[in-house]
């Protein structure tokens, strides 16, 4: 079964999770509803077919979880146990942001985002730029790679020389690749009518589904149980 | 006067045209005037910075109104005074399609590619998708719809480019050297997408070095030389060139001898190079490089606990199966082949860039396995900006061995005719000298084994012959040359042998 949200519902559900993690859970039933919370996009990513990154953080959030409430307790002593604490304190408090960003950032393709952005009257001058850094990422991991080889074969390594001029062999031609391909992307794009005064149109046709309806609901809910217990429970 | 130029079927004029970019020395244009009537196919030819680019800028726009500098003169096409004309408004009257695939995309994706041009004109998605429907089946492209851009060929990828610009249904196309990273086979594709334009009466406008594929597709051949028009011929007239003159003009030859590429155009059965043909030519142990066990796939056989080998016998699965070959040393080596199948895995192999394959070389009976092959090898990019670190030319060549003597350093920059440069930085010099520098760092590292990947891609017929020089060169000073190339004009000059390479199989090695 694949369930497909409008990116606006996942915007949503970004804006809600990260508001959520900054608040702590006091009560058991705190609890309850940021683990559910957690769940629901490791779910969502499931029904996307993405069943070994949803594994992996299932996993890890799991693991992080049992360590709190088991292992971990006022007297815990020791520079393992502060490292243990450390680590599952901010896996706990913080893997429903990354996994919901993770599943928003997997699932939403270009040309969908840049058509609820348009639908939101986000001003088109932020929405293209936007839509171009999410464009420049895999190009710039392919520069990279091909830099990295490039390094490789001269036998420059890290270790052995100094960092600082590690990161400007890496950094000197993956900048001069990077504003080449930009420019004569712009180039590109322009010829095809990027930056015209009409209305730019879509093909992306985003309506709200009843998923889309119940994980807003779901969210708005989440959001109102913590904001409740934090400011109006005494 | 400009009036009357619409009324006699001018699409495009342009009148005494003068240009110079921001920053440039010289004029890029000196007083270029040129009239192109509706439905005319023309072929711009002539040497790498000869203007060719900046007039094709001319027509679509980009000069004046995104590469800015000086200009006089008049241009206009399909009635609109170019200078007059905002660069979104030409969007659905002239569609260009771009050298490089890589940096014309917009989007990730085939289908947000073809559709870009016509969201941004502001069209109904219902005629939106009927444009995308008709060019798709026009151009035969159902087969790549819904991939990443990222994994599609070169060829592939200048498909969904002509797709993309004519989703916009533009009365005039510019291909800005559109060929320059493809290989034969999709050079094919793109002669039949210019062919279908042609038939629905666009006008074309296509500069190009390689001539043999739109020779007879153009109706006028435009000679472009230090910014101005010095040569007109017709389709007859170029046609019947001798040949003296065509070199004369150094232009790339009219016809390609394609007995290089026999294999290439013959449909090979995958069974008839399941097994490696027993070649090497015979050669002794001490004229050659032996290569063995040379297996490799980029995806990983399924493991448990440790990484297995590859093997020969994983056949199909493997992308690189070489178990042995032999390769003349000391000479220049032209390793040709289908786009995708295995050129440059093999190449990247070779030098040892790939660890999981665990192929040996030997040379002069001494054995380099692992990471000794890349002390051995050196690779030659195709985008030789990548593999330039430092500011300036002598440091770059240092790098390469901390031991090595300043004299030393100098014989090898002036053995390249670099030595005016020495302490320029690398990234200002033109594209061949970036090429040579990057072979003097090869020198320097002390490499036997000198690999190039595409090095002639895009370059015009005076700069294909002089890299083809260098790699005669290095072969006389006892290096072994590899060369991957589409450019049979290469290996007319330069290549002893050529490679043929299949499947990830060495299939035959020949004499030129």
């Amino acid at each position: 079964m694949k369930i497909k949200l409008d990116p606006r519902t996942k915007l949503y559900m970004i804006f809600i999770v990260s508001a959520v993690v900054m608040m702590s859970a006091t009560t058991p039933f705190l609890w309850a509803v940021r683990i559910l919370m957690t769940v629901i996009p490791i779910i969502l990513l499931m029904c996307n077919k993405r069943y070994a990154s949803a594994i992996r953080f299932l996993f890890l959030y799991a693991v992080a979880l049992v360590l709190t409430f088991t292992c971990i307790t006022e007297d815990s002593k020791g520079i393992f146990m502060a490292f243990l604490v450390g680590y599952c304190a901010i896996i706990v408090q913080f893997a429903p942001a990354m996994i919901t960003a993770w599943y928003v950032v997997k699932t939403t393709k270009i040309d969908e985002f840049v058509s609820s952005m348009q639908k939101m009257h986000v001003p088109d001058g932020i929405t293209i730029s936007l839509a171009v850094v999410m464009r420049f990422f895999p190009t710039i991991k392919e520069e990279y790679a091909a830099i990295s080889d490039a390094m490789k074969m001269r036998g420059i390594r890290f270790g052995g020389g100094n960092a600082v001029k590690m990161m400007e062999f890496r950094m000197i031609p993956l900048l001069f690749s990077c504003v080449n391909i930009g420019d004569e992307l712009s180039a590109a794009a322009v010829t095809r009518g990027l930056g015209g005064k009409v209305k730019r149109s879509s093909i992306v046709d985003l309506k709200f589904k009843v998923q889309d309806y119940l994980l807003i609901i779901a969210f708005t809910a989440v959001l109102a149980v913590f904001i409740y217990n934090k400011y109006f429970m005494k | 006067m400009d009036n009357t130029l619409t009324n006699n079927d001018n699409i495009i004029s342009i009148n005494k045209v003068c240009q110079q970019y921001k920053g440039a020395e010289s004029e890029s244009l000196k007083k270029v005037s040129l009239n192109i009537k509706k439905g005319e196919t023309l072929l711009l030819c002539g040497a790498s910075g000869s203007g060719k680019t900046s007039l094709i800028r001319l027509i679509n726009g980009l000069v004046p109104h995104y590469y800015k500098g000086e200009m006089t003169g008049e241009v206009t096409v399909a009635g609109k005074d170019i200078s007059k004309t905002e660069l979104y408004d030409l969007a659905g009257i002239v569609g260009t399609v771009f050298q490089n695939p890589r940096s014309q995309f917009f989007s990730v994706d085939t289908d947000g590619e073809i559709v870009f041009g016509p969201e941004n004109i502001g069209l109904e998605p219902s005629e939106i998708k009927k444009r995308k429907e008709d060019i798709v089946q026009k151009m035969n492209i159902e087969n790549l719809l819904e991939r990443s851009l990222f994994d599609l060929s070169g060829g592939e990828k200048q498909r969904i480019a002509c797709a993309s610009v004519a989703a916009l249904l533009p009365e005039i196309i510019l291909l800005d050297e559109p060929s320059s990273n493809l290989d034969i086979d999709a050079i094919e594709n793109l002669r039949d997408i210019i062919i279908g334009w042609k038939n629905e009466g666009k006008t074309i406008i296509i500069s190009e070095h390689r001539l043999w594929y739109v020779k007879d597709l153009v109706d006028r051949v435009l000679y472009v030389k230090n910014g101005h028009i010095s040569h007109e011929w017709t389709k007859e007239e170029f046609n019947n060139l001798p040949k003296e003159e065509i070199e004369y003009y150094k232009l790339r030859p009219l016809n390609i001898r394609t007995d290089y590429f026999h294999l290439l155009s013959e449909d090979k059965n995958s069974d008839s190079i399941d097994n490696n043909a027993n070649i090497g030519l015979g050669l002794e142990d001490k004229d050659s490089v032996i290569l063995r066990d040379f297996y490799f796939s980029y995806t990983n056989k399924t493991y448990v606990f440790f990484k297995k080998k590859f093997k020969e016998s994983d056949g199909s699965f493997l992308q690189l199966n070489i178990p042995e070959l032999r390769l003349p040393k000391g000479k220049v080596i032209g390793v040709i082949g289908h786009n995708g199948t295995g050129k440059s895995t093999f190449l990247r192999c070779l030098c040892g860039l790939e660890s999981n394959c665990k192929g040996t070389i030997e040379i002069d009976g001494k054995e380099y396995k692992g990471s000794q092959r890349i002390n051995l090898s050196y690779m030659v990019m195709q985008d030789v900006n990548h593999q330039l670190f430092t500011d300036s030319v002598k440091a770059e060549v240092m790098l390469s061995n901390k031991d090595l003597s300043e004299e030393i350093c100098l014989d090898i920059l002036n053995s390249l005719g670099l030595l005016d440069y020495k302490d320029q930085h690398p990234m200002a010099l033109s594209g061949g000298q970036k090429q040579r520098v990057a072979i003097a760092s090869a020198m320097a590292a002390g490499a036997n084994l000198l690999l190039f990947d595409e090095p002639t891609s895009g370059l015009d017929y005076s700069h294909m012959e002089k890299v083809g020089e260098l790699l005669k060169e290095l072969a006389s000073m006892g290096k072994t040359v590899l060369v991957s190339t589409h450019d049979s004009e290469l290996i007319e000059t330069c290549c002893d042998h050529t490679l043929f390479i299949e499947k990830g199989r060495a299939v035959s090695l020949e004499k030129v």
